[in-house]
């Protein structure tokens, strides 16, 4: 399962829709990290309403997208993580200090947009 | 108790999902709020992975437990794999040795209300955990 | 008909009642038999006995059956012990009259039953009224209880909404205040949120972590907390604790926090212009020229 990846100016959008296993988790961190250097994005907005559940394991996966777009000079904001997965993961110890955050995609492309100094 | 009880095998790593869905479904149906249903099957997910990534293979069942006076639902684990050689270590924050988050068991243990783990080198790991309805 | 039988049952109530009490021994509590003592048991079981009696006897015995219930509501005793009793008066008094009577026909019992239910079910009534009255009522008394203990969430201006919490902070507590925080961000559709701790009387480790907590989660939701009213005694505990809180914006009282919010939602607050500045404002300028 591949999780698709739309381009809008110097931005990318994503958003997940399907329930996460392992490999499509892995898949999408391969699939951004290239359509990140094919298109010289400058940003990425991931949005995650309509995700039901994050563990260790996909929150590790999303972080390391995170740093490693990063690293490739393209900023990532994570938008619409659901309450209940935020509960989720600050019991589980996961606080995902260094991931920027926004309420929605509207918010997270504002947010970029200060971000990036447009 | 119920008398079939539901389980998933785990064996390759879609029945990760396979777990955490039955346990948001069974988790749904006992009447806990989406906090509490993403919380179990969070932990349900953890537990398979565990399972996944160091006995290969095990069982997960769950259980709708009804008393008097309170409900909940129980998560049971077993697995014939190589067992946590420090139980106290694993629990620990940080912890991993598959070099994920390290929040696995702790964190599990945070998920839940009740956590009970049992481990015997070679032989395999037995966990036990309980939420209850608030 | 109906008085014939009431003389039949009140001229023989000794019996009846003897009866009755034969029956409603056996039937004993089943939830908190053993902490009632046989004496209690005996005397509630007399008064029950004589309260049907004397709504038989005068129609109007409501205050009587009110007081009863009102004892055994307060004793805890189930509303199942009032059915069963009424209902083992019914049977025994119907049983008690059928054998005082010689002929019986179909009439004649059908005449009874109706005689009977006509006595036993006002009570019934009223008591199970009175009964569902005091549950309902300890049932909002707990609502309004919850609602006082919960955290409200006031949406003070557009993505801008306060959270003020009063009093101590256990982990059950905690468990609300985040879940409706949380809720509360993504229906007003908050950037940034106020809690303000100034009614929290004491912050330790354990209140510390939660708000913290909660603060975080705010975060990955996608959303700006803010701490205020921070006292002196809180900051030091902050930093005796070693927690790390640089992630948060603090402030000493709600009303610096507002307007650091009205700052990050890029806002301000302006003065109305008033007369006097007006004027000074204008003298202002024509000194310029």
């Amino acid at each position: 399962m591949r999780i698709p990846i739309l381009k809008l100016h110097n931005y990318l959008l994503v958003s997940i829709q399907v329930e996460l296993d392992d490999n499509t988790a892995i898949q999408f961190q391969e699939d951004l990290l290239n359509k990140i250097h094919k298109t010289e994005a400058l940003g990425v907005v991931i949005d995650l309403t309509s995700v039901e559940m994050i563990d260790s394991f996909i929150a590790k996966v999303l972080g390391d997208v995170v740093a490693m777009s990063d690293l490739m000079g393209a900023k990532v904001v994570l938008t619409g993580i659901q309450p209940a997965v935020a509960i989720t993961l600050i019991d589980l110890g996961i606080h995902m200090q260094n991931v920027p955050t926004a309420l929605d995609l509207e918010q997270g492309l504002v947010k970029l947009h200060q971000e990036l100094g447009e | 108790m119920s008398m079939n009880q539901p389980c998933v095998d785990i064996h390759k790593e879609w029945d990760i999902v396979a777990a955490r869905q039955l346990a948001r479904d069974i988790a749904k149906q006992t009447g806990f709020g989406t906090v509490d249903q993403a919380r179990i099957a969070t932990a349900a997910s953890e537990i398979a992975r565990n399972i996944f990534l160091y006995a290969k293979t095990g069982t997960i069942c769950f259980n709708v437990i009804e008393s008097i006076e309170r409900k909940g639902i129980s998560l049971s684990a077993f697995d014939n794999g190589p067992g946590i050689q420090d139980i106290g270590r694993a629990m620990g924050d940080g912890y991993s040795t598959s070099g994920g988050l390290g929040a696995g068991l702790p964190g599990v243990k945070r998920l839940m209300d009740e956590f009970d783990v049992q481990s015997e080198m070679g032989k395999g790991t037995e966990i036990r955990a309980v939420k209850w309805l608030r | 008909m109906d008085t014939k039988f009431k003389k039949i049952v009140l001229d023989h109530s000794d019996t009846i009642v003897d009866m009755w009490m034969d029956e409603i021994g056996t039937l004993k509590l089943e939830n908190n038999a053993s902490d009632i003592s046989h004496e209690l048991f005996e005397r509630t079981n007399r008064e029950f006995v004589n309260v049907i009696f004397t709504s038989i006897k005068n129609k109007d015995s409501t205050k009587m059956v009110e007081a009863f219930s009102e004892k055994l509501i307060n004793l805890g005793w189930p509303l199942s012990y009032i059915t069963d009793g009424l209902q083992i008066f019914r049977r025994v008094t119907i049983d008690y009259i059928l054998s005082q009577s010689h002929q019986v026909d179909s009439v004649f019992f059908s005449d009874v039953l109706k005689s009977v239910d006509h006595w036993v079910e006002p009570i019934i009534r009223q008591l199970v009224n009175d009964y569902s009255g005091s549950w309902e009522h300890i049932v909002s008394l707990q609502q309004v209880a919850l609602k006082e203990l919960s955290a409200p969430l006031i949406p003070v201006i557009e993505n801008i909404t306060i959270m003020p919490l009063i009093g101590t902070v256990d982990t059950e507590r905690a468990k609300l205040i985040i879940d409706n925080l949380l809720e509360g961000v993504i229906k007003h559709h908050s950037e940034v949120v106020l809690i303000d701790i100034t009614g929290v009387p004491v912050v330790d480790t354990m209140v510390a972590h939660h708000i913290i907590q909660a603060a975080e989660a705010v975060r990955l939701v996608g959303a700006t907390c803010i701490l205020v009213g921070i006292r002196p005694e809180i900051a030091q505990t902050i930093v005796n604790l070693g927690i790390d809180l640089d992630k948060f914006p603090t402030k000493s009282s709600l009303q610096k926090g507002f307007s650091a919010a009205l700052g990050m939602t890029n806002r301000q607050i302006a003065d109305l212009s008033t007369k006097e500045k007006d004027t000074e404002r204008l003298i202002h300028l024509l000194g310029k020229e």
